[in-house]
């Protein structure tokens, strides 16, 4: 979810209204975008807006637009339109095909700039970057004094230690190559055009450099100040849609600011459409079914209630008739894809609180899952054995689930990406699990009998995830006369108040004492083990005491109890 | 009168055959009774204004081993003179302490003593003793005596010249002193008319005993009373975990509203846990920070799927038949394939849609275990549980979703207030989020909802409104016991869990 951060001040002048200090209030308002207050100190205010999808609310100047609306402000959509030609010609060198191949530009003039909207359109921009843009790797945005640069423009590749120029924020001039390792931004971003053998960049007739997008600017044209009054904006990236779509977005926030906009040509040597013509301000119109929006939210509205809601969430309404309502959808509203978005901003404008809730009465069945009901049981019949359920986690490591229990290290369900080291993978067992939970508990009076029913994850080549979720029953017991005998009556205890008849075989494990270990048998399948636990192990989790545990899969005794259970 | 128990009626009669009055001591001795069993009696006793109990200071004085040596040699000052007067009454100081055969230590004190006592003085130039006078036995040589005959006396019985006599010693470090408080025990008038009414002594055991019922001896006997108010040793029971129970208790009404239970795999396809669920491919949430991904093997197996998989990729290119746009890129099937560990309970929701035994109309729900690359704090959690679930049903509204929400918010979390507000799904629109209000904590966030969207139902083959809705269940917990930390959901402080309240 972004999080913005905007002036106050700056946000309530442009929404022209005595916008509310008071953080409830401020968030009363701020849920008609799906925004929260996060801090609001002075001037200071971060808003958390939950959308992922709608970039054109991550500034001020989109925040103030759509709130206009629901606030009864201005209604429907604003009008924003191109005044003419900035005259800026793009030619695409045909080497970017594979590299970043889009670029979109915009001139806006007579932009009123102050050191505040400066820092709020930094702060658009990357928001932009960052979040839309994938960390610039989708869509990276640049902004220069139209002035000083001369066009037409040539987009287009350089090799590592063709060209030098002055990077933002530096003195020197140096080579792109310079630039990856030298300057903080070629440092945090070079991994995107790295492995390419050339690289793109982006300069003016008279070969001066605008910028090396996605990495940075010109300290010479790609600079903004207060005495900027004509910017031109320029958007490369690998998605077209979307390079378009981020031109539009910061197009319209200087239009705001009291801006006119002008278009660029861009000249493709590749693709269907050789040559267009930016920004793309053009609405959209989208025809829904009147039985549609009743169909989502429930409610008869009139045509006049649904025509003023729809301009209030600030669409246009073209047409309106009982079957069908034509709306105009603005071109910054990029989140539209399907009716169902438009609806939904009927039902916010209307406000969620006014609708009548109903529950629906429908004639179903309620139950639990088939397997809830043995591990209840197992749970039940545990409890009442003396033993205190524990609920752990299921994610573990190598060390807990082998090294410490003394056996040797199997396979485990591992990730690719953990974030600490004692959650690399999935427990395989649940053993080590309540021996972890033991050696925190040492100062804590014994005896001590606790179990988990809870779920392990072992490979299972047959099945579409490839692993299986196995079900298990552990406890244990240490005091300082726990042994086998009484680990077995809890075993018996368990088993026969499932009315499953069981074996013990002996064998041998590492984490028990031999000779007081054994495998439960039941129906000749292996579902379990139990035993004196091994003063090795004992040892490893720091536990003074002896211990005697089990372990058992609750599957299989599923399979066998199966009849049992309805 | 109430009735007197077996301890205190041998204690009375022991004082009536004392005549009335006697230390604890001696009514141990003559009762057979341990030291504890008549102090109890006795304390009931003198409640009962039948017996009085006196407390007297007593010091005990006993000799010291030097104490028992002077004793039996007589004092060194004493020695000393023995000598001299055998020496004709004056020798040189050696010859003296040679014939009384002092060491070197006592010598010291002997001659000390002797000129302090006005027995004998030394002359400085000549070193020469010469005695002064023949002394009798002095009080402090008598008290030995005594004391040394006696074993022990008690100061505060003894006459004035003894009493001075022991300070002396004392001074003199040979004895040992030991104060105590005499308990002494006192037969009341009361006490004694009850006495002459006549008191008898009826049995009586501590435990009844399996011997005791079988010959109907209990009859016969009396069971000792217990002190009820007495502290005993803590028990601890097995109990279920706690938030687990609260899990159960959330489940049980759940079933009761008409939800069925589905389940779902931890390791899931992406395909379940994000395609299906149209989050486009490159979506932040499906990134390595949001989501775990198995290491190997890393892609499972969707072949039995082909159908969905096929409209899922269409919906997500350009809607499909959905009436959607779609997301507008190009559809990988091998990351659909990608193995995740499930990173919220919607896949299982996916699943269940797609399931032949779907049940139309039809109501579920799920608690899974997710997994998110989090790392652990107070209000993070690597792995957690969410309880989700859907209506599955012809003409499902915005009204009924925010039907299902007050519901879960009125019944579930207890809650006095309920407001919504505009939410956020990828899978979800509308979306609504739950606020519920309750008294002593104000306004919470506890749950997310939504109708799912047509590019979610359509390509999974469902043409009726799904709403979805997920409960906070973590923080309604976290509400209920008063828990601020949310590590305390799977804490491995066994103190706390035994300590938990159950209700």
């Amino acid at each position: 979810m972004p999080t913005i951060e905007i002036d106050y001040e700056d946000f309530r002048s442009l929404l022209g209204i005595d916008l509310p200090r008071d953080p409830e209030k401020l968030d009363d308002i701020l849920s008609y975008v799906k925004g929260e207050v996060k801090l609001l100190e002075d001037n200071e205010l971060h808003i958390e807006l939950q959308d992922t999808n709608r970039p054109d609310v991550w500034c001020v100047e989109g925040l103030a637009r759509a709130l206009k609306g629901f606030l009864n402000i201005e209604k429907a959509p604003k009008n924003y339109s191109i005044k003419g030609s900035s005259g800026v010609d793009v030619s695409v060198d045909p080497e970017l095909k594979g590299i970043r191949p889009y670029i979109a530009c915009a001139v806006v003039k007579g932009v009123q700039i102050s050191d505040a909207v400066i820092r709020e359109i930094m702060r658009h921009q990357d928001k932009l970057d960052q979040t839309y843009g994938r960390q610039r790797k989708r869509t990276s945005i640049g902004l220069y004094d139209f002035d000083l640069i001369t066009p037409p423009l040539r987009y287009g590749v350089a090799k590592p230690r063709e060209v030098r120029f002055i990077p933002l924020e530096f003195e020197e001039e140096l080579t792109l190559e310079e630039i990856l390792k030298e300057h903080p931004k070629g440092i945090e971003y070079g991994h995107i055009v790295r492995t390419y053998p050339v690289w793109p960049i982006l300069m003016d007739s008279k070969n001066k450099v605008l910028s090396f997008p996605p990495i940075i600017n010109s300290n010479d044209l790609g600079r903004i100040t207060e005495n900027t009054e004509n910017v031109l904006i320029e958007v490369t990236g690998t998605a077209h849609e979307t390079v378009l779509n981020t031109l539009t977005m910061i197009t319209l926030s200087l239009a705001d600011r009291g801006g006119t906009i002008y278009s660029a040509k861009i000249h493709y040597p590749y693709g269907r459409v050789k040559e267009t013509e930016t920004p793309n301000l053009k609405t959209e119109t989208l025809k829904i079914d009147m039985e549609y929006i009743k169909s989502v939210l429930g409610m008869d509205l009139s045509l006049q209630e649904i025509k003023d809601l729809l301009e209030r969430a600030r669409f246009g309404v073209l047409n309106i008739k009982e079957t069908e309502v034509t709306v105009e959808v603005p071109c910054y509203r990029v989140d539209v894809m399907h009716p169902a978005d438009v609806v939904e901003e009927i039902g916010i404008a209307y406000n969620y609180n006014k609708v009548p809730p109903r529950w629906p009465q429908l004639p179903t069945i309620g139950g639990t899952a088939l397997e809830e009901k043995l591990r209840n049981v197992i749970r039940e019949v545990m409890v009442g054995l003396g033993f205190q359920e524990v609920l752990s986690f299921t994610m573990s490591n190598p060390d807990n689930l082998f090294a410490k229990m003394n056996i040797k290290p199997e396979r485990s369900v591992e990730v690719v990406n953990p974030k600490i080291l004692s959650f690399t993978c999935m427990r395989s067992w649940l053993l080590p699990s309540l021996m972890e939970f033991l050696s925190r508990n040492t100062h804590v009076e014994y005896p001590q009998r606790i179990f988990e029913v809870g779920y392990c994850v072992t490979f299972d080549d047959k099945r579409e995830n490839k692993t299986r979720d196995v079900d298990k029953l552990a406890c244990v017991t240490i005091q300082s006369n726990a042994n086998f005998t009484e680990m077995k009556a809890v075993l018996d205890g368990v088993l026969l108040n499932l009315g499953v008849q069981y074996k013990l075989e002996e064998t041998k494990h590492g984490s028990f004492i031999e000779g007081r270990v054994g495998e439960i048998i039941i129906n000749k399948a292996r579902v379990g083990i139990i035993g004196e636990i091994h003063p090795k192990v004992l040892e490893n989790w720091k536990l003074e005491n002896p211990a005697a545990a089990f372990e058992i899969d609750v599957d299989k005794l599923r399979e066998v109890a199966r009849h049992r259970i309805k | 009168m109430s009735e007197l128990r077996e301890n205190e009626q041998k204690t009375m009669i022991a004082l009536r055959d004392a005549g009335g009055r006697e230390s604890v001591e001696k009514i141990v001795e003559s009762t057979g009774l341990a030291h504890a069993a008549v102090m109890r009696a006795v304390l009931s006793l003198s409640t009962k204004n039948l017996v009085k109990a006196h407390e007297r200071k007593r010091t005990w004085i006993t000799l010291n081993d030097e104490g028992k040596e002077y004793a039996r040699n007589g004092l060194p000052e004493r020695r000393l003179i023995k000598a001299l007067i055998k020496l004709s009454g004056e020798a040189p100081i050696d010859t003296v302490v040679g014939e009384a055969s002092l060491d070197k230590s006592l010598s010291v004190i002997a001659l000390g003593w002797s000129a302090r006592k006005g027995w004998a003085r030394v002359e400085r130039e000549t070193r020469r003793m010469k005695l002064l006078t023949e002394p009798s036995e002095g009080p402090d040589e008598r008290f030995l005596t005594i004391l040394s005959s006696q074993g022990s006396l008690i100061l505060e019985e003894l006459g004035k010249e003894l009493q001075e006599a022991f300070s002396l010693l004392k001074r003199r470090k040979i004895i040992e002193v030991d104060e105590k408080t005499l308990r002494e025990l006192e037969l009341t008038e009361y006490g004694w008319e009850l006495i002459k009414r006549g008191l008898r002594v009826v049995k009586e055991v501590s435990q009844l005993t399996p011997e005791l019922i079988l010959t109907g001896r209990w009859r016969k006997i009396k069971i000792r009373r217990y002190n009820i108010k007495a502290p005993v040793a803590r028990m601890w029971p097995g109990k279920k975990h706690p938030y687990l129970m609260f899990l159960d208790e959330v489940k049980e009404k759940l079933v009761a509203f008409g939800f069925k239970e589905m389940t779902g795999p931890i390791v899931e396809l992406s395909f379940f846990n994000c395609d299906g669920l149209y989050m486009p491919q490159d979506h932040p949430a499906r990134e390595i920070h949001d989501m775990y991904f198995i290491k190997s093997p890393a892609y499972g197996d969707l072949s039995s799927y082909e159908e969905f998989l096929n409209n899922v990729k269409k919906t997500h290119q350009d809607g499909w038949k959905t009436g959607s746009k779609g997301w507008g890129y190009r559809f990988s099937r091998r990351e659909a394939r990608r193995l995740v560990l499930r990173s919220q309970t919607t896949p299982v929701s996916a699943r269940t849609l797609i399931s032949k035994e779907l049940e139309i109309p039809g109501m579920y729900f799920s608690i899974a275990r997710c997994y998110r690359p989090d790392v652990v704090d107070k209000i993070h959690l690597t792995e957690f549980n969410q309880i989700e679930g859907i209506v599955v049903a012809e003409g499902l509204t915005l009204r009924d979703l925010l039907g299902v929400l007050e519901k879960f918010a009125l019944e579930i979390a207890d809650a006095d207030k309920v407001k919504f507000k505009p939410g956020y799904f990828p899978f979800t629109e509308p979306s609504v989020e739950l606020h519920a209000y309750k008294d002593g904590y104000g306004w919470m966030e506890c749950g997310g909802s939504g109708i799912f969207r047509p590019e979610v139902t359509l390509p999974l083959g469902v043409n009726v409104p799904v709403l979805a809705w997920g409960l906070g269940v973590d923080r309604l917990f976290m509400m209920k016991t008063g828990i601020d930390d949310i590590r305390y959901l799977f804490t491995q402080d066994l103190d706390w869990l035994r300590r938990m309240e159950m209700i």
